[in-house]
């Protein structure tokens, strides 16, 4: 598959009001995600990193249109498919929900406990292609066992089902309409270790498979090392490194990603004494620090870090940051 | 039940000798621990490492014999500091906890009483154990606030938890944990509700604390990255038993029983690439099996890929295969375990 | 087919896959299952059934028609449980066992009458202001206020005998029973606030879940992301809020009628009470059978509440 999914000038704030009698005040506005460009071609898999509060997860969910986007454009083969989303002419917005799906972090709340699984598969398919009722029992063996599931236990609920299980169905729900994109929200990390690795081999085969492009989300680097072909760093709303994922994780250009990455404990003795130390925490978002947000925890912050703000530049062939003193 | 100490004139700080917790439920008894043996000296880090299901943190709570009811331990011994928790009256318990044995718990938004301010919440410990006056235990609490790296401590005395980050609470919890300088150290999982460069700071100030007191600690989770980092030896739990326990460099550089092996493999490794045709990580196949009914022999046998006949109906005993390396497999030479009457 | 797909690094093993000792399947049956374990709510169900069954068959089983006042006229009225009239007979003459049999009929038409009312406003209205948000839900949700505020039981008083006058010469009068219709659709009209109240806070909860947020991605339509995702996840709670209702309701027309507001026409136990509560220490009997009846009643609702209330939420208990 060839299709584009082109993010451009994402945006999406809250404003904190301060509520008296008569009047509603704003009194600042919290950026969740700030001016988010990225794009992900078919095939390829962009993994969007960073900690809680940088706006990974509403990122994905201002491109469905789950939350309202302040502003900024999504294209799809070159149409914007924002308005399209919000808009009232139902056929249009079917034909672009069919494309794009999504994949819930936690597989015990995003099937409805009252459905039987088959239910919960053939809702899509009733959606999308309603009057061929004949064909859709077939689709849902068919996609129950794509995953690697039974399909004579499609009469099942959900609770009778184990994590990773219920994991499964949920990818077996997002692949009914053959969608070009995937997103991911951390789909793995409720789940034991020991299954992690099998829903994670179950992604990359679909994606050999079928082609389809992920955007996966997850603040787990390992994981999104292995499934991914290309990562970007968020922060504070912010993507502040972006690139080919052997490039980023080689060789960070920005201190953000170098602290994040060395701040994973990695599965072997003594590999931890080479590492950045990072002070601080995260600021809260009301409290955005002037010119690059990370400055205050950065221990190469120059004069310059503190005032202006950095663009995401290009830093070499395959990577792009925003950074004054890049490493 | 075997016990290997770890060095001739050590005695152990704390020895776990065939613990076994169980559940009754209306549906049967889960098993939750079964037959658990491990020991941490003096100054030495233990990680407990193991999936859900495996019984780790039923047993750090069971230590101290805090396992939420109905739980209830049926058989062993926890010898701390020469003395049986498992028999010991209940004012010995209360005398210890806290005092000799303190815990940090997973979550600190919920280990912490939301309607006390920080240090009403502290200084009520060190008055409960030591009886000193409000003023020195208020002083002590801001000295901990120092020690675990809380700038400003007079200030954040007076705050209520709900001011402060998740990695702030945690700070707060270990400085409880550390009030009255307990022996040793129980940590459930102590960073995995933080973000991972939080996690970093808290497993370093771990790091440096335990070295400072001169303190044991029992490190519960299930990344083998944290407890590389921290941990000196390492127990490796499955569905309520002991697989294989050894020190750290061995575990990583030389496992030995197929659950560890298995386990290390089906991680994906961050230093590692990726890119190549074909993407596939050594996984194990199945899941945690249900401890209800659990599976005859070893427990791990429907999931081995070395698993033979035998393994589904003996049961292994520990074995020690080296200095300090001890291991449950019948395919590494273990004998078979007679059945203990729960 | 993708068979290459299904090789051992994805697929799970099917043979382990479901345990197979669990009890049924099914959400409800679940449920079923739950609540059959539960005391309370056994008790509950065995008496509201008790209840159910002397409403639909009892009045064919009674030697006497209630409004027989026979007794009366042989003197043998007040009498104590004899052969004859096994649990006596009351001021006027009446079998005190017909008057009460033939009061489970009304009871349970109140009560089912009253929160079927209350139910519909109050899903409705709830379930909107619940799903719409915004300035819909807070002009929803003082109009709900209001009626919570109102002193439910003397408006009801007052209604009822205004009502008894307004309808004199007018074609209403003949409507049968038209009190005790009106008292039912008065407790209607004051009970729905609360359903509507939870119905709002499911319908909010709901809203945000995952499964919800699912449907959307998927594309399905608001109507039926209502219809066929959020209600049957909120009916739970509902089910137990009208089970307390029918109590409820039960309960408050037994105090109107006791305060001589009720359907005089209308055979209910509050009726008896009102009729026979001077004769109290001479004849006990007479308010100590529809006295019972209400008792159990209303405490078996409350038992079958409390059972439902377990079987839909279950706990981990020790034991």
């Amino acid at each position: 598959m060839s299709a584009v999914l082109e993010v451009s000038g994402l945006r999406k704030q809250y404003a904190v009001v301060k509520r008296q009698l008569l009047r509603r005040r704003v009194t600042c506005a919290v950026h969740a995600v700030d001016d988010v460009s990225f794009t992900v071609r078919g095939g390829e898999t962009l993994g969007l990193v960073g900690e809680s509060g940088c706006g990974k997860t509403t990122t994905a969910r201002a491109i469905l249109n789950l939350v309202r986007a302040d502003g900024g454009e999504v294209r799809l083969d070159g149409q914007d498919v924002r308005p399209v989303l919000a808009g009232a002419d139902r056929a249009a917005m079917l034909a672009v929900r069919r494309r794009i799906q999504y994949v819930f972090q936690d597989p015990y709340l995003s099937l409805n406990p009252r459905w039987t699984v088959t239910e919960a598969m053939r809702e899509p398919l009733r959606v999308h292609s309603p009057g061929q009722e004949r064909e859709w029992n077939a689709r849902v063996a068919e996609l129950l066992s794509t995953v690697g599931l039974d399909p004579r236990h499609g009469s099942r609920y959900p609770h009778e089902f184990s994590g990773g299980q219920r994991q499964r169905v949920g990818i077996a729900r997002a692949i009914a309409v053959q969608p070009e994109f995937i997103l991911l929200d951390e789909p793995v990390s409720s789940l034991d270790i020991s299954v992690r690795a099998q829903i994670l081999n179950l992604l990359a085969a679909l994606q050999d498979r079928l082609g389809m492009a992920y955007l996966y989300i997850s603040h787990d680097l390992s994981s999104v090392r292995f499934i991914s072909t290309h990562v970007a760093v968020m922060y504070l709303g912010r993507i502040v490194e972006m690139g080919a994922v052997d490039e980023v994780f080689a060789h960070p250009r920005h201190h953000y990603t170098a602290a994040l990455i060395s701040a994973i404990p990695v599965a072997r003795p003594g590999a931890a004494d080479t590492r950045t130390q990072l002070k601080g925490e995260v600021p809260s978002a009301l409290n955005r620090p002037t010119g690059c947000a990370f400055h205050p925890r950065c221990a190469a912050a120059m004069p310059v870090c503190r005032s202006v703000d950095p663009v995401l530049a290009p830093m070499g062939p395959h990577s792009l940051a925003a950074c004054h003193n890049p490493i | 039940m075997l016990s290997i100490p770890v060095s001739a004139q050590d005695k152990p700080l704390l020895a776990v000798e065939g613990l076994r917790v169980q559940f009754p439920t209306r549906d049967g008894v889960v098993r939750a621990v079964d037959g658990v043996d491990f020991h941490v000296g003096a100054g030495e880090t233990l990680g407990i490492v193991g999936e859900s299901g495996s019984g780790k943190t039923v047993t750090s709570l069971s230590l101290l014999r805090l396992a939420p009811p109905p739980a209830r331990i049926t058989a062993g011994r926890v010898v701390f500091e020469g003395e049986d928790l498992v028999s010991t009256t209940p004012a010995r318990l209360v005398a210890i906890r806290g005092r000799r044995m303190a815990m940090i718990f997973q979550n600190p938004a919920t280990s912490l009483n939301p309607v006390l301010s920080i240090g009403r919440q502290l200084s009520e410990i060190l008055r409960w154990h030591t009886g000193i006056g409000r003023k020195p235990a208020l002083d002590r609490a801001a000295e901990l606030l120092r020690l675990v790296g809380i700038g400003d401590p007079a200030a954040r005395l007076k705050q209520y938890p709900h001011e402060l980050s998740g990695g702030m609470k945690q700070r707060v919890g270990i400085a409880r944990a550390l009030l009255c300088e307990p022996a040793l150290l129980l940590a459930d999982e102590p960073t995995t509700a933080l973000d991972v460069t939080i996690q970093a700071q808290i497993l370093d100030l771990l790091a440096e604390l335990r070295t400072r007191l001169s303190m044991s600690m029992i490190l519960v989770t299930h990344d083998m990255g944290v407890v590389a980092r921290m941990a000196d030896r390492i127990t490796v739990m499955y569905a309520g038993r002991v697989c294989e326990t050894a020190a750290a460099s061995t575990i990583f550089d030389a496992p030995l029983h197929p659950y560890t092996r298995a386990l290390l493999e089906s991680v994906p490794r961050i230093d590692h690439s990726y890119s190549g045709a074909r993407r596939v990580l050594p996984s194990i196949a199945g899941r945690p099996p249900d401890l209800l009914h659990p599976p005859a022999g070893c427990r791990f046998h429907a999931r081995c890929p070395e698993a033979v006949p035998d393994c589904a109906r003996i049961m292994p005993r520990e074995i020690s295969v080296g200095p300090g390396h001890t291991v449950s497999c019948i395919r590494r030479g273990s004998p078979a375990e007679t059945e203990l009457a729960a | 087919m993708d068979a290459d797909l299904i090789e051992a690094p994805i697929a799970a093993p099917l043979a382990e896959a479901l345990p197979t000792r669990r009890p049924p399947s099914g959400v409800w049956r679940q449920s079923w299952y739950r609540f059959r374990r539960n005391r309370a709510g056994m008790i509950g169900l065995v008496l509201v059934t008790l209840v159910v069954l002397t409403a639909l068959i009892g009045p064919w089983l009674v030697a006497y028609a209630p409004d027989d006042q026979s007794a009366m006229l042989h003197g043998a009225s007040r009498q104590a449980p004899s052969a004859v009239h096994w649990l006596g007979t009351d001021r006027v003459g009446y079998d005190v066992l017909s008057r009460t049999v033939y009061g489970a009929p009304t009871a349970l038409a109140v009560g089912l009458g009253a929160m079927l009312i209350a139910s519909i406003i109050g899903v409705v209205i709830g379930g909107i202001a619940g799903y719409v948000g915004g300035l819909v839900d807070e002009a929803l949700m003082r109009m709900t206020e209001f009626f919570m505020v109102v002193p439910v039981f003397v408006v009801i008083l007052a209604v009822v005998r205004l009502f008894g006058i307004v309808v004199v010469g007018t074609p209403l009068e003949r409507v049968p029973n038209l009190n005790l219709i009106t008292i039912i659709v008065l407790l209607g009209l004051f009970e729905w606030p609360s359903v509507a109240r939870m119905t709002r806070a499911e319908f909010l909860r709901l809203r945000q879940t995952e499964f919800v947020e699912a449907a959307l991605c998927i594309g399905t339509s608001r109507r039926d992301i209502l219809v066929r995702h959020i209600l049957p996840n909120a009916l739970p709670p509902l089910i137990v809020l009208v089970a307390l209702g029918i109590g409820g309701a039960i309960l408050a027309e037994a105090m109107v009628a006791f305060l001589g507001f009720g359907d005089p026409r209308s055979i209910s136990w509050g009726q008896a009470l009102f009729f026979n509560y001077q004769i109290l220490q001479v004849a006990p009997w007479t308010c100590l059978a529809p006295g019972a009846a209400i008792f159990v009643t209303v405490l078996g609702f409350n038992l079958l509440a409390d059972g439902l209330t377990d079987a839909f939420n279950p706990r981990v208990r020790a034991g």
